[in-house]
């Protein structure tokens, strides 16, 4: 198909007019108008032409009505491999669709007949060819933004790619794959996530094997119990009845019975053996006491001796102890004497020394006295001089520094009125005659410069008066030397001087109190640096110890001193012996009293022995007596120990019949204590038993079990169908993402050459999913199809269409490719590049351009038909 | 002459786990209301005695509520006296069990948990051979052959199976012989265990449960009316119908040529017999893909119509060829998908598991793309 011209009648602007469009060539016309020339009209009068049913009354058709309202007319002539033909729609009011033959206009078909034929021309509308070639103003993506457009969008491209290659919808399924992928998809999405993960009813599957198994485990454990209960019941119940047999208690009473006759006879022959026992026990006390009694008087016998001979040793030692005693004390008592004879002599020699000492000590304060006497008096004239200069000084205030001020303010006085003098106006006479000229009644001086102070008044005999007027000092000079003048006075008169001279003088005399009183103090200073009072205090004490002094003859220091060393030297020798006698003496007093004391032990020793061993005339008939008790003693004991042997070695084993009344006890004991326990554990049984009995635990059991299989199964069919469903999935999109690498070859064929002229050898990617180019590869290295500049994405796009066109040709449809302000973000560069491959597209397409960039478009050649506008 | 109804395997308290619950509760209530049936049978016929032949409970320690409702339904019945051996799943060992039931058996009911003759009539000796344990491995009915029993009648009841045939449901080690009836000289042998009813000899018989518990067996629940003439006379047996609950194993065995949903329909029960119905559908042989999706929506139609149903087709094989792998498409991905998951489900070098996702994958694929038709 190919269109020839294009009528819009009552169409937005163009309201009550007729726009129209023709000479529309067979390859690229373009439509090249300003701004708001309506071409976007045009493109959407197109659309709602081919792709609105002549009935409709949607935005996309209401859209075009102008603003006064109508109906909205349009009509395009189109060349088909049929012949010439006229789409008309009447869109809003007296709707009506028509197709005519041309050139005669004879109706082929109206109305729904109508659209059933534009239908067959394009395919199937929006969704068909044009649909995908037919590009709106300023669409530069390659994806519309909704849903649904989305995927109509989708749907075409399919549609196309399917009736341009042939087998391509066949190859990868088309819709019908998509259908079924879908529905497996959606069959798979309630038990299995995109992520592989279990869900939905096969993860509560799961979940309850988990919760039932655990149940499960529960129950069986239960069970078990239950069951190991009813076992131990059982044998709880036998061993009662065991326990309770009347026979076996007769037996264990019996033994009972006699195991305590055979031990009360045992006892009662211990009894016996304990009698015996004890006697012989008796009997032993005895022999042991007669022997005891034996060895005692023998001993005393021979300690007797012995007392007697060290009695007689210790008196002897005694009498030498008290000898030697009396000799030290002697020796002592002559040490003492010595002693006391050496200090008397050594005090008197100190004596004689400490009075020299002293009055030799009186003589030197007396000297000393005398010496301070003079030198108070000496200080004490110092200060009177220093006081009378500071008198002096106080009443002066003619400092050295006050001269220096007083001298630099007669220093200025004096340069103020050298200045003064300097700048006077001076007049000198030089008289030729007698004739003077008189100032003020004097008469001026001849030869020498008169100072002229102020206005003078000169007369001039004969020649009248002359008045000069001089201007020798200003006044602020004379202000300024009076300030001077002033301040000198001043200064002067402080110290009350009346000129420099009078100054100088006064501070001389100040300066020479000023060195008095130095002087003085420094002779103070010396003299008394402590102050005059503290001599007087010193001297004080000299006098002090000056009393007593006398002017007799005193000995030698140095001879007393002597004779006070050899006094303590003799008095130390006679310490030494006293200390050693002494020691003797205490030495010997201790030896005597340890004699003492060992001559009262042997006293006593003796007394005692001789009181164990008795009188002498009784001793032999008591030792006598003594031995034989003890033959008697021993006798008794060997009669006692026969009859202990006898009775032992005819004793029962009061063990074994202790031990035998214990088993028969404990048999007893043992049968109540474990009946009472069997009772017990029963008892307990009883009430587990009907615990789980009573809630039918196996009923329970088994029901879990089968609940468990149940769920197992129902687990086993989710898995199984999420096997058969995810192979079948891979099998898909095994088989189509094959036949995609099919499906896209023509496409990139058709491509290759195009987007050549504009980025050389590069290559397009396309996505399987949606059938886009996904990403341009340049210089080796892919760039993802978003991040291109919108430039090169809105060339990409055409390109594609382009391509998609050109396999339509190929296949003998020839669908118009139509831009609307395409290219609107391509430079002038590639804008060329892109007309080129518009031109490469059009040796056998038919394209038609529309453009406000008439300047830009100047390039792009082809047929220029111009927009024809009348009254209707 | 003595006449009585000969059952067993009543189950009273089986869970029935692996249903849903409704279907559970509907089981139980069936199995429970088999004792007034039998009441019912046995005043109907003037059977004196009804002889339980073991497992009348399902498990050893029964819920109190099980076993208190069955004593209270035996006690309603009090015409006939209700005899109730134990059998290996109530076996005599169980001890509360029978300690219960003991205890609060009414008097026309009389639990028979030793072996030693019970007198049902004047004319007329029971020798019972309770089980003692779930397996006793021995022939428990050996002490019939010498029973002093007088001139009386001499009736055997026993629980498992004999000799030359497994009877046991359980495939248990029960040991009958298989001629105790005749060489202890007894009139009858009622026997139980096996929930089918099958007569073994002339005068052995195992009366089946009188509600089916399973798809085992064929034949329609019932029990045995036995009358004894005496003198030597055999039994007079006559088979009562007893069961509410059809349990239903229709096998379908698909060749793949045939209407595969008409051979489905054709082993359908009536629409009325449906809701009374466990319909389980095993389905084997081969099928073409487009026979199997109308089975499967043959099979879903038909489905809510029972108790419960299942179906199993995981022995049922694809046939297809070439126009039936044309029904998903004449070529393209979607076809090359089909053959090769078909190449899958036909190939022997891959295990068992695989196949069969091979195969129920493609089996999806014919569904979806016949849905998008």
């Amino acid at each position: 198909m190919k269109l020839r011209a294009l009528h819009l009648t009552n169409v937005r602007k163009f309201t009550g007019k007729r726009a129209s469009i023709t000479g529309i060539g067979d390859g690229i016309t373009v439509v090249s108008e300003a701004n708001e020339f309506g071409k976007s009209t045009f493109f959407d009068a197109i659309h709602a032409l081919f792709f609105e049913k002549y009935s409709a009354t949607g935005r996309a058709v209401k859209s075009l009505q102008p603003y006064a309202g109508g109906a909205v007319e349009i009509a395009a002539e189109v060349e088909t491999d049929a012949g010439h033909f006229r789409i008309e729609k009447r869109f809003l009011s007296r709707k009506a669709a028509r197709i005519a033959r041309l050139p005669e206009g004879t109706t082929l078909a109206q109305d729904d007949e109508a659209e059933r034929w534009i239908a067959a021309l394009l395919g199937t509308g929006r969704e068909g060819p044009a649909g995908l070639l037919w590009v709106r103003q300023g669409l530069v993506g390659l994806e519309p933004d909704s849903p649904k457009e989305k995927s109509q969008l989708m749907e075409t491209r399919r549609d196309l790619l399917s009736s341009v290659a042939g087998e391509i919808d066949a190859m990868t399924g088309g819709r019908r794959m998509d259908r079924v992928m879908r529905r497996v998809t959606d069959r798979l999405a309630p038990i299995l996530t995109k992520t592989g993960r279990k869900t939905g009813p096969w993860k509560a599957a799961l979940d309850e094997i988990e919760t039932l198994e655990c149940t499960l485990a529960g129950l069986n454990a239960q069970v078990a119990t239950l069951d190991q209960a009813l076992v131990d019941r059982k044998q709880a119940e036998a061993s009662l009845k065991r326990l309770d047999d009347v026979d076996a208690k007769a037996r264990r009473d019996a033994s009972l019975a006699a195991a305590k006759a055979a031990l009360e006879k045992a006892r009662a022959h211990a009894g016996a053996v304990t009698a015996a026992r004890q006697a012989r026990d008796l009997a032993a006390l005895t022999a042991k006491g007669a022997q005891s009694d034996l060895d005692s008087f023998l001993s005393a016998l021979e300690a007797l001796q012995t007392a007697e001979k060290r009695e007689a040793q210790s008196t002897a030692a005694l009498a030498d102890a008290a000898d030697e005693a009396t000799r030290q004390k002697s020796a002592l008592d002559r040490a003492q004497r010595h002693l006391k004879t050496t200090i008397d002599t050594a005090t008197g020699a100190r004596r004689a020394l400490d009075a020299a000492r002293r009055q030799s000590a009186a003589r030197a304060a007396q000297t000393e006295a005398a010496r301070l006497d003079t030198q108070i008096a000496d200080a004490e004239a110092a200060l009177g001089n220093r006081d009378a200069a500071r008198a002096v000084m106080r009443a002066s205030p003619a400092t050295a520094e006050w001269l220096r001020r007083a001298e630099q303010a007669q220093d200025a006085v004096a340069k103020l009125e050298a200045a003064a003098q300097t700048r006077a106006t001076t007049l000198s006479m030089a008289y030729a005659g007698a004739t003077r000229i008189t100032r003020n009644g004097t008469d001026l001086p001849a030869d020498r410069p008169v100072t002229l102070d102020g206005e003078t008044r000169l007369e001039l005999p004969g020649i009248g008066t002359m008045t000069i007027r001089p201007q020798n000092m200003d006044e602020a000079g004379k202000a300024q030397l009076a300030k001077a003048k002033a301040a000198r006075d001043a200064l002067f008169s402080e110290a009350g001087a009346a000129t420099l001279q009078d100054s100088r003088a006064l501070a001389a005399t100040r300066s020479e109190a000023t060195a008095a009183t130095d002087l003085a103090q420094a002779i103070l200073d010396t003299l008394a640096p402590d102050g005059i009072e503290v001599l007087r205090a010193a001297k004080a004490d000299a006098d002090l110890a000056a009393a007593g002094a006398h002017g007799d003859a005193l000995p030698p220091i140095a001879e007393l001193e002597a004779r006070v060393s050899e006094a303590e030297q003799a008095q130390e020798a006679a310490q030494r012996l006293l200390d050693g006698a002494d020691t003797d003496h205490a030495r010997a007093r201790d030896a005597l009293m340890k004699a003492q004391a060992t001559a009262e032990a042997a006293q006593h020793a003796l007394d005692r022995a001789r009181t164990d061993a008795g009188p002498p005339e009784i001793r032999e008939s008591r030792r006598a007596e003594l031995l034989r008790s003890q033959a008697m003693a021993d006798e008794a004991l060997t009669t006692a120990d026969a009859a202990l042997e006898t009775l032992i070695a005819a004793a029962p084993d009061m063990q074994t019949a202790a031990a035998e009344l214990q088993r028969a006890e404990d048999a007893v004991t043992a049968v109540r204590s474990e009946r009472a326990q069997v009772a017990e554990r029963l008892a307990a049984l009883l009430s587990e038993i009907r615990t789980h009995a009573g809630n039918g635990i196996e009923e329970r059991r088994d029901e879990a079990a089968g609940q468990l299989d149940a769920a197992r199964a129902i687990e086993a069919g989710f898995a199984r169908q999420a096997a058969a469903l995810t192979r079948l999935k891979a099998a898909l999109e095994a088989e189509r993402d094959a036949a995609r690498e099919t499906y896209f070859g023509p496409v990139q064929e058709e491509l290759k050459p195009l987007l050549s002229i504009l980025h050389g050898d590069a290559a397009l990617r396309f996505d399987g999913e949606n059938l886009l180019p996904a990403g341009l590869t340049r210089d080796h290295a892919e760039e993802a199809l978003e991040d291109l500049s919108g430039g090169t994405k809105e060339q990409i796009a055409i390109l594609t269409r382009l391509a998609f066109a050109r396999l339509f040709a190929r296949q003998d449809r020839h669908i118009p490719i139509i831009l609307d302000d395409a290219l609107v973000y391509s430079d002038d560069s590639r804008i060329i590049r892109m007309f080129t491959a518009l031109t490469r597209v059009a040796q056998d397409q038919q394209i038609l351009v529309f453009s406000c960039r008439q300047l830009a478009f100047q390039d792009l050649g082809g047929a220029r038909p111009a927009v024809e506008v009348a009254d209707v | 002459m003595v006449r009585f109804i000969h059952s067993s395997d009543l189950h009273l308290g089986k869970p029935f786990g692996r249903f849903p619950e409704d279907v559970r509760g509907r089981l139980r209530q069936a199995r429970a209301d088999a004792l007034p049936r039998l009441a019912s049978l046995a005043r109907a016929h003037a059977a004196s005695h009804i002889l339980l032949a073991g497992d009348t409970f399902d498990q050893t320690t029964p819920a109190p509520s099980v076993i208190r409702q069955a004593l209270n339904a035996m006690g309603a019945a009090d015409q006939v006296t209700w005899l109730l051996m134990p059998g290996n799943h109530d076996h005599a060992n169980a001890t509360e069990l029978w300690r219960q039931v003991t205890q609060d058996a009414p008097p026309n009911v009389a639990p028979l948990l030793t072996p030693e003759p019970y007198p049902l009539t004047a004319h007329a000796t029971l020798l019972p051979a309770p089980p003692s344990e779930r397996h006793p491995g021995r022939d428990l009915t050996a002490w019939f052959d010498g029973a002093v029993t007088g001139e009386t009648a001499r009736i055997g009841l026993a629980h498992g199976s004999i000799t030359d045939f497994d009877s046991s449901e359980e495939g248990g080690s029960s040991v009958i012989a298989a001629d105790r009836a005749q060489r202890a000289g007894l009139a009858y042998l009622g026997l139980g265990d096996w929930h089918g009813q099958l007569q073994i000899g002339p005068t052995s018989w195992y009366s089946g449960a009188p509600e089916a518990d399973g798809f085992k067996h064929a034949q329609a629940p019932a029990a045995l009316l036995v009358e004894i003439a005496g003198d030597g006379a055999p039994p007079t047996v006559t088979s009562l119908p007893t069961g509410t609950i059809t349990w239903t194993r229709a096998p379908l065995d698909l060749v793949g040529d045939e209407d595969s949903t008409g051979a489905f329909e054709a082993l359908l029960p009536p629409l009325s017999e449906r809701a009374l119905t466990l319909f389980d559908l095993v389905v084997t042989g081969r099928a073409r893909p487009l026979e199997r999706v109308a089975l499967e929506q043959a099979i879903a139609s038909a489905a809510p119509d029972f108790l419960w149903h299942r179906t199993d087709l995981s022995g049922l094989g694809a046939v297809h060829d070439t126009a039936d792998l044309d029904a998903i498409d004449r070529h393209g991905a979607l076809r090359a998908a089909a053959e090769v998951l078909a190449r899958e489900a036909a190939d022997e070098t891959l295990t068992a598991q695989e196949r069969a996702t091979a195969q129920t994958a493609l089996s999806h694929l014919f569904s979806f793309a016949l849905e998008t038709e």
